[in-house]
C-alpha cells in the first residue's frame, strides 16, 4: 500500500481531514500505515535540486567528522555519550546518506526513512548549540530543520506534528481556536478584569497603535489569564496597543513539522494583520519559537528581500526591559524576588537572537541583589530545555524526551534554586513536565505574573470602591 | 430569587455527591435547566493532544470522541438515581484547566448559579503541581464567576426552598453589595430569617503589630453598625424578618460560630476582596475557603451584580 488513508504525502487542508487524523487515537493506524508508505524518489530529487543550496551542500561535504560537536550536544551527554548521538554522525547518516543515495540512484527504503524520522525528531531539538562549537560553524540544527522538510513532504512525520501543521492550515493557529473564539476570549478577559482594573481595555483591530501584540494559541485555548496578564501590564505601562482579530497566532508547529507551505501561510496571516492595522511596532508573547518563526525565519519564508518583518517586531523580553528602563513599569523594591532564582535561557531568542544581556537587565530589576543564580552553562551556551523543536508534544518519542529532560533537571538542581523564571512556553512546558517526572520540588513562572505582583500600581488605575 | 439555568460543576466522584443532591433538587424544584459539567482532563505535554484524566491520572486523547462519549455515559449513569424530575438536563464534558472551562461555560450559557462540591487543595489537580502556583479551582471560580457560586461540602438535608435561616456575612466591600442582594432576595423568596453579620478582623490588627484597645474595637463596631444600616437595612424596605450581629475576631471563625449558633441553612458571602490582593500567596486560603471547608451548610459566594440584580 503506497499511500495510507491517514498516513500519506498529502497536507491537511480541511477540517474533515484533520478530524480523520485526530480520530486515529495516538496515531496507531497512522504509524502502521507508515510502515508501508512508498518513497517518491523523483519528488525527492526535485526537492533536493531546488532547495539544497550551497551552504548546506558545503556543510555536508566539509564536515571532517572530527567529533568536536559531540560534547556540545545535550542529547549526546544525557544518553551516556552514545556515539550514535554525535551531531555530525546524526546528520551524515540521515541527510548526508540521503543526498548520496539520490545522487547514486541507490534504493531509498522505508526503513531508512523511518530512521531519518526518528533521528530528525527524537535526536535533535534544533537548538543550534552544535553550530557554536563546530570549528567550521556547521549547524546541525539547521540541517535537521531542512531534513524535516524533506521528510514531511514524503509523509514521514510524527502524528502530532502532522496534526499541528494541519491546525495551522485549517485554523491559522496551532490549536483549534477560531478567530471568533479568539475575539470572544479577549472580550471575556477584558470583562473579568473590570473589578480590579477599571477602564482596562483589550483593544482588538485598532489601527495605528504603537504596538500590535501576538500570542500563542494555547493562551486562548487553555490559559486565557496569560492574555489578561499581558493586558494588565500594558495598562500599567500606559501603552497604546492592540491585537488583530486575524493573524493573532504567532507560533508555528509547522516549523517543527517541516511543513514549509504551512509556515508561509501562517506568517503571511500575521504580516497581513500588520499591513492592515499599521502599528508602529509588533511584539510577541513570551514564546521562543514563535519569535523564531515570525521574526527571524518568517521574512525569508514569505520572500521578503530585506529579511525583516514588515515593521520592527520585538520579543516580549525586549519590551519588558524597555518598560523597566524607561520607568513605564516601576518595581516595588520590597516585592522583588528574595529567594535564589535562576533563568532558563531559551535557545530561540537567546542563542539564536542575542537577548542574553536584555534578560539579565530584567532580572536586575526583578530580583533583590544577591539572589540571582546563573545556570551552568548559560546565556548563548545554555542547553535546550529538553523539549524543544516539538519534542514536548510527541507521544512516540516521549521516553526519549523524558531522558532529555535530565540535563535541565541537573542544571537546575546545581543552582540550588527552587524558582525558575522561564519566559518561553516550550521551556515552561518542559520544566513543568520535568517536575512531574522527577519531582525535584521547583516552581516555574513566566515573567508576566511575577511582574504584576511586584509592579507599583499608579494611583489613578486603582479601583475606587470602598 | 429564581433560577432558569444551573451549572453543576462536578468531579463526577463521591466528593461531589452532596453537591449533586442539591443541584438536582434545585433544578427540579425551580424547573430550571441543569447543565452537569465535568472537565475530564487537563492539558499536558506541551501542544500534544493528550490530556491527563483527572480521575485516573492516565494520559488520554482530548479529541477522542469515543472517550468523551464514554465519560458522558458514565456521568449519566452515576447520577441516574437523582435525575427524576429534572426535565432539562444536559451533560457536558471537555478537556482543559477546570476553573477556566467552568467560567467559560458559565459565561457562554449565562447561568444563574454554579453549584460545586468542595475539594481540598491536596486532591485538586490544578493546584501547586500543575501551574507551579497555589490556588484551587473552587477559589478561582468563586472569585471570578459573574453569578452566585454555591459550594456544598456536607449533606444538605433541607430543601433549598425550605430554608429558614440565611446568614449574610459581610466585609462591606463592593462585592458584598451583590452578596447582600442575593441573600436578601433569597430570604424574601423562601421566607427565611436573614442574619446580617460582620466580624471586625482582629487577626489583621495583630498581624500589623498593634493590638487594638477596647475603645478602638468599640469604635469599629459602631462604625460597622452604621454601615449595616446605610448599606443594607435601609434597602430592605418593609422586610423585618432579620437581625444584625457584629462580633470581633478572625472572620472565618466568627462566621462559623455565628452560623452554628443560628442554625444557618445557608451562608452567603462575597469573596472578601482585600485578602485577595495576592492570590498566589494566600496559601492559608481565603475566608470563603475556610468557611466552605468547615461549614455544615451550603455556602454561596457572590461577587458580581450581573446575575443577582434582576432576579
Amino acid at each position: 500500500m503506497p499511500e495510507g488513508t491517514v498516513c500519506n504525502k498529502k497536507t491537511i487542508d480541511t477540517k474533515e481531514q484533520l478530524d480523520a487524523l485526530l480520530a486515529d487515537k495516538s496515531g496507531k493506524v497512522y504509524y502502521e500505515e507508515m510502515k508501508s508508505l512508498d518513497v517518491n524518489v523523483d519528488m525527492l530529487k526535485t526537492a533536493l535540486k531546488n532547495t539544497l543550496r550551497s551552504r548546506l551542500k558545503t556543510w555536508l561535504e566539509m564536515c571532517a567528522h572530527c567529533g568536536l560537536c559531540a560534547d556540545s550536544c545535550f542529547l549526546y551527554l544525557v544518553n551516556k555519550r552514545d556515539p550514535k548521538q554525535v551531531p555530525s554522525y546524526k546528520i551524515q547518516s540521515t541527510l548526508g546518506a540521503l543526498v548520496k543515495k539520490v545522487q547514486k540512484g541507490e534504493e531509498i527504503t522505508n526503513e531508512f526513512m523511518h530512521y531519518c524520522m526518528d533521528t530528525a525528531w527524537s535526536k535533535c531539538t534544533c537548538c543550534n548549540r552544535c553550530g557554536s562549537y563546530c570549528p567550521y560553524g556547521i549547524d546541525m540544527g539547521i540541517m535537521f530543520g531542512y531534513l524535516r522538510g524533506l521528510l514531511f513532504a514524503q509523509g514521514f512525520v510524527p502524528w502530532e506534528l502532522k496534526i499541528g501543521s494541519g491546525m495551522h492550515r485549517v485554523f491559522r493557529a496551532q490549536m483549534d481556536v477560531t478567530n471568533e473564539d479568539w475575539v470572544e476570549t479577549c472580550e471575556w478577559m477584558e470583562e473579568e478584569q473590570q473589578d480590579e482594573w477599571p477602564d482596562l481595555k483589550i483593544p482588538v483591530d485598532k489601527e495605528g497603535a504603537d504596538i500590535m501584540y501576538t500570542v500563542n494559541a494555547r493562551e486562548p485555548k487553555h490559559y486565557p489569564e496569560d492574555i489578561a496578564e499581558a493586558a494588565i501590564l500594558f495598562h500599567i505601562a500606559g501603552e497604546n496597543w492592540t491585537m488583530p482579530s486575524t493573524g493573532w497566532e504567532q507560533t508555528s508547529l509547522s516549523m517543527f513539522a517541516g511543513d514549509w507551505g504551512a509556515c508561509k501561510m501562517q506568517v503571511e496571516t500575521v504580516y497581513e494583520a500588520i499591513d492592515r492595522l499599521k502599528p508602529k511596532r509588533a511584539m510577541g508573547t513570551e514564546c521562543g519559537h514563535a519569535h523564531r518563526a515570525t521574526v527571524v525565519e518568517g521574512p525569508y519564508w514569505v520572500g521578503r528581500k530585506n529579511g525583516q518583518p514588515p515593521v520592527e517586531y520585538i520579543h516580549y523580553v525586549q519590551w519588558v526591559a524597555e518598560a523597566l528602563r524607561e520607568g513605564k513599569i516601576k518595581i516595588d523594591p520590597d516585592k522583588r524576588i528574595q529567594e535564589p532564582v535562576t533563568y532558563q535561557d531559551s535557545c530561540n531568542y537567546i542563542r539564536n537572537h542575542g537577548m542574553a544581556d536584555i534578560v539579565r537587565e530584567i532580572m536586575g530589576y526583578m530580583v533583590a541583589p544577591g539572589y540571582f543564580v546563573e545556570m551552568t552553562p548559560n546565556r548563548e551556551h545554555n542547553y535546550c530545555c529538553g523539549g524543544g523543536g516539538g519534542f514536548n508534544g510527541m507521544g512516540k518519542y516521549r521516553p526519549q524526551r523524558n531522558v532529555a529532560l535530565k540535563c535541565k533537571r541537573d542544571q537546575i538542581l546545581a543552582t540550588g534554586c527552587k524558582l525558575v523564571v522561564s519566559p518561553c512556553h516550550n521551556c515552561w512546558d518542559a520544566i513543568r513536565d520535568l517536575e512531574e517526572e522527577y519531582e525535584i520540588g521547583i516552581r516555574w513562572s513566566f515573567l508576566k505574573p511575577l511582574l504584576i505582583k511586584m509592579a507599583i500600581i499608579p494611583e489613578h488605575l486603582k479601583p475606587k470602591d470602598e | 430569587m429564581f433560577y432558569n439555568k444551573i451549572l453543576f460543576a462536578t468531579t463526577a466522584s463521591p466528593t461531589c455527591d452532596n453537591a449533586a443532591k442539591v443541584a438536582f433538587d434545585m433544578a427540579a424544584k425551580y424547573e430550571a435547566e441543569l447543565i452537569v459539567f465535568h472537565v475530564l482532563g487537563i492539558p499536558s505535554r506541551g501542544f500534544s493532544t493528550q490530556v491527563q484524566d483527572v480521575k485516573t491520572g492516565e494520559l488520554e486523547e482530548m479529541y477522542d470522541e469515543n472517550y468523551t462519549a464514554l465519560v458522558k455515559e458514565e456521568i449519566k449513569g452515576y447520577y441516574n438515581g437523582l435525575s427524576d424530575g429534572v426535565d432539562k438536563l444536559k451533560i457536558e464534558v471537555t478537556a482543559g484547566i477546570p476553573y477556566t472551562e467552568i467560567l467559560r461555560l458559565a459565561r457562554k450559557e449565562g447561568v444563574d448559579l454554579i453549584i460545586m462540591g468542595s475539594h481540598s487543595t491536596d486532591e485538586d489537580v490544578t493546584s501547586t503541581r500543575y501551574r507551579g502556583t497555589a490556588g484551587s479551582t473552587m477559589r478561582k471560580v468563586a472569585k471570578r464567576a459573574r453569578c452566585p457560586v454555591a459550594i456544598i461540602s456536607r449533606p444538605c438535608t433541607t430543601c433549598w426552598k425550605l430554608f429558614s435561616n440565611i446568614v449574610f456575612a459581610t466585609d462591606f466591600s463592593k462585592a458584598a453589595d451583590s452578596a447582600f442582594q442575593y441573600a436578601y432576595k433569597s430570604a424574601q423568596a423562601v421566607g427565611a430569617r436573614l442574619y446580617l453579620f460582620h466580624s471586625y478582623d482582629l487577626s489583621a490588627s495583630y498581624a500589623g503589630g498593634h493590638a487594638p484597645t477596647q475603645g478602638e474595637i468599640e469604635a469599629k463596631v459602631k462604625e460597622a453598625q452604621d454601615k449595616m444600616q446605610s448599606k443594607y437595612i435601609r434597602k430592605m424596605s418593609d422586610y423585618d424578618n432579620y437581625e444584625v450581629a457584629i462580633w470581633e475576631g478572625t472572620p472565618y471563625v466568627e462566621i462559623l460560630k455565628y452560623a452554628r449558633d443560628k442554625q444557618a441553612d445557608l451562608i452567603v458571602l462575597a469573596h472578601h476582596t482585600r485578602e485577595y490582593a495576592d492570590p498566589e500567596e494566600a496559601v492559608m486560603g481565603s475566608t470563603v475557603e475556610q468557611v466552605v471547608l468547615r461549614s455544615p451548610c451550603p455556602v454561596t459566594s457572590v461577587n458580581h451584580p450581573d446575575m443577582v440584580e434582576n432576579k
